[in-house]
């Protein structure tokens, strides 16, 4: 019954096998990518929508986008304020999101998504359970950050999730890092009352689409 | 063995969890709320059943010495073909399971029943004990997301449960350590005594 196999043989199956895998993957994902990417970008305009509480479907995200979001160099605008990219690291892999805040630096709108963090546990920051506990917190003396146990009312702690101790803090290094982003934006104008910063943060942008903000 | 064995011995004498012992990573990691752990029950059926299929086809020209790559390499096509298909046509479900794609290439049950029976079956009965072997996974993974998400988040599906009962009011409180892999460890533990209990012919001396 045991079949004995040449070398020649095994080489050449394992050649063939690899080659037909291949061949199969890249006609799937090369056949496939218009549709994925019409998918992934609407997903995004959704994600944006979401923060300023906006319910799109991946039919009407692009619609709605047009009409409620403006885009700018390395942020978005939308009537009331501001939207902040955010993007870091958690423990599998990227993770993301944005934070919508108006005019006094108080968050309106969050939503978090990752790559491939553990389902029940780092992934749960996707969850809009997660994202609600952002809103009405703060941006401005210090960045919101992640903590066991945080306070309710303190308007920049934020409880961090159970058992995702690593993609907690990997959310609370981005908020940092959009935070510094944040703060340059504002710095040449720190003189004015937070209400007409993002007026000239907004004015400066449409102004100068192509100019890296202010370090 | 008969074909409707195939399918019912994995719910008793022979469940890849309780007996094999295989796919326990995978059964700590996904089960500390129920919809992830019906995700990836579902999508390791499918896997485990199709697989098995493909590789009882071709089983006879596979060569002994490369067989684990072989079939590794069937396994993570199917999987990545099935991601692929889902992102552009299914995006919602696609995004429920591309967490889990990683989790379920290397998910010892596949291999396990590849390796076990699959090499040296006929495509009928494979699948059927891929399709038990899956089920077989599915039970317990459901059974463990259920009392983890009860008793950890006092959700189950997101709803919360604990909270519509009113218990929070008369002081009680989520199970933190519920949330924790450990105690998947050790309700899988649990169930095994159990199960043994049951079926003393599985003690081992």
């Amino acid at each position: 019954m045991k079949k004995t196999f040449s070398n020649r043989y095994i080489f050449i199956y394992s050649a063939v096998l690899v080659v037909v895998a291949a061949l199969i993957l890249t006609v799937v994902a090369v056949s496939l990518k218009p549709a994925q990417e019409k998918n992934q970008q609407a997903e995004t305009k959704q994600m944006i929508l979401k923060t300023i509480g906006i319910d799109a479907t991946r039919d009407n995200a692009a619609e709605l986008y047009a009409k409620h979001i403006t885009e700018a160099d390395g942020y978005y605008t939308f009537s009331g304020g501001i939207i902040l990219p955010l993007h870091g690291t958690g423990l599998w892999g990227p993770i993301w999101g944005y934070l919508a805040l108006d005019a006094e630096s108080t968050v309106v709108g969050a939503v978090f998504d990752h790559k491939g963090e553990t389902p029940g546990l780092g992934g749960e920051i996707a969850s809009d359970k997660f994202a609600a506990r952002f809103i009405g917190k703060r941006m401005d003396a210090e960045p919101i950050h992640l903590k066991k146990n945080a306070d309710p009312a303190n308007p920049y702690e934020v409880d961090a999730i159970s058992g995702g101790t690593m993609t907690s803090n990997g959310v609370t290094a981005m908020l940092q890092q959009a935070y510094n982003d944040y703060q340059n934006l504002n710095t040449p104008r720190n003189q004015t009352t937070p209400n007409n910063q993002i007026n000239q943060i907004t004015q400066t942008t449409q102004n100068n689409q192509r100019k890296e903000p202010t370090q | 063995m008969k074909n409707t064995d195939l399918i019912k011995l994995p719910f008793s004498k022979n469940n890849p969890i309780l007996v094999q012992v295989l796919g326990v990573c995978s059964c700590l990691a996904v089960t500390a709320q129920l919809k992830p752990a019906v995700v990836m029950a579902v999508s390791v059926t499918v896997v485990v059943a199709l697989s098995n299929l493909i590789i009882s086809l071709m089983r006879g020209t596979i060569p002994p010495r490369i067989r684990i790559i072989v079939q590794l390499v069937v396994v993570s096509t199917l999987v990545v073909l099935v991601d692929q298909v889902l992102k552009a046509y299914m995006y919602d479900v696609s995004k429920q399971l591309s967490v889990f794609v990683g989790l379920i290439i290397t998910n010892c049950i596949v291999m396990g029943r590849l390796e076990a029976f699959a090499m040296v079956q006929k495509p009928w009965p494979s699948l059927l004990d891929g399709l038990g072997n899956g089920l077989g996974y599915s039970v317990i993974l459901i059974v463990l997301g259920f009392v983890r998400e009860l008793f950890g988040s006092g959700t189950l599906w997101g709803y919360p449960v604990m909270e519509k009962l009113g218990l929070y009011n008369i002081g009680y409180e989520n199970n933190g350590l519920m949330i924790m892999p450990p105690m998947a460890l050790i309700l899988v533990g649990l169930i095994i005594w159990w199960h043994r209990s049951r079926n003393k012919d599985l003690v081992e001396q």
